[in-house]
């Protein structure tokens, strides 16, 4: 599994289609509302996935329970952590789950890459 | 060498700019390019204060709040120039006299491939604002979009680029000016 992480319009999926040689088809988007494919190449957009969970009341993390499972894929993920503490509690559980999802994530990750204006930078 | 710096509110990014424009000018012109129109007693003390940090740097100041592409007819091909932001010049040019030009980004890549591309030397300074949880209306975004855009192009023709994080400098690309 590789991660790439990043602010908003920073360039992470154009980076990681390059860099891990993924077709457009195989990129799942997330959806605020819907479940992960699983053996998908790339999940792009996972905080929308993490959203979606916390508007239903799940755990994200339970859908990488069998971490193994996603050995191959490369996930993409917004940096939604550097800003004010939210007012709207939804919007504090969301950047919460995404959070702890993304440090589940970072210890099984082969590497975690930050884009800053399209730059990347090796994290791990 | 065009410089490109970027990172958090208050972390460092202007005064270190100031280093960074006075180290690679090789003893030539200094120009500062001050993009911000002030509309409040706040932006007026903000100005006031980096004008003070300025004293004895040995800068010329240029207002320039639209069309950036017009300062190196005003400094010569061999002038150093630190412009001071990007974040500003775009908010002018996309809320011009009150209207919303949504396609401004564009223009603001153009205006600053063609400064770069005219001056020796320039160091860029923009805002990191892209790490919220949160959901903005359709004129923040397209700002936000468009200042990322800008700065993605930004990074891509400059020779160095650096983040500021609490005063600490984060290489991204290149050497540092020195």
């Amino acid at each position: 599994m590789h991660l790439v992480i990043g602010g908003a319009y920073q360039g992470k999926l154009e980076y990681a289609k390059e860099k891990f040689n993924i077709k457009d088809e195989d990129v799942f988007t997330c959806t605020e509302s819907g479940d992960l494919p699983q053996g998908s190449k790339c999940l792009y957009r996972l905080e929308l996935f993490t959203l979606s969970c916390v508007r239903r009341g799940i755990d994200p993390c339970g859908a990488f329970s069998d971490i193994g499972a996603w050995s191959g894929c490369v996930i993409i993920c917004e940096d939604i952590f550097c800003g004010v503490v939210p007012l709207d509690p939804l919007a504090r559980e969301w950047r919460e789950a995404t959070g702890r999802l993304l440090n589940k994530l970072s210890p099984e990750a082969c590497s975690v890459t930050r884009i800053f204006c399209g730059i990347p930078q090796k994290l791990k | 060498m065009t410089v490109f710096i970027s990172g958090g509110c208050k972390n460092g990014k202007s005064t270190y700019a100031l280093h960074a424009a006075k180290a690679i000018c090789g003893g030539g012109s200094l120009f500062y390019a001050a993009t911000m129109i002030p509309h409040d007693d706040e932006d007026l003390r903000r100005i006031e204060r980096h004008v003070r940090e300025r004293e004895g740097w040995g800068f010329s100041t240029i207002e320039k709040g639209f069309d950036i592409c017009e300062i190196a007819a005003l400094t010569g091909y061999r002038a150093t120039i630190l412009l001071d932001s990007v974040t500003a010049l775009l908010s002018n040019e996309m809320f011009r006299e009150g209207d919303f030009f949504p396609d401004a980004g564009a223009k603001v890549i153009s205006d600053l491939k063609a400064l770069c591309g005219g001056v020796r030397n320039i160091v860029l300074v923009s805002d990191y604002i892209y790490s919220n949880a949160e959901t903005f209306d359709e004129m923040t975004g397209c700002y936000m979009r468009s200042l990322a855009a800008a700065d993605r192009e930004a990074a891509k023709l400059s020779d160095t680029v650096i983040e500021l994080c609490s005063g600490n400098v984060i290489l991204h690309k290149g050497k540092l000016p020195a």
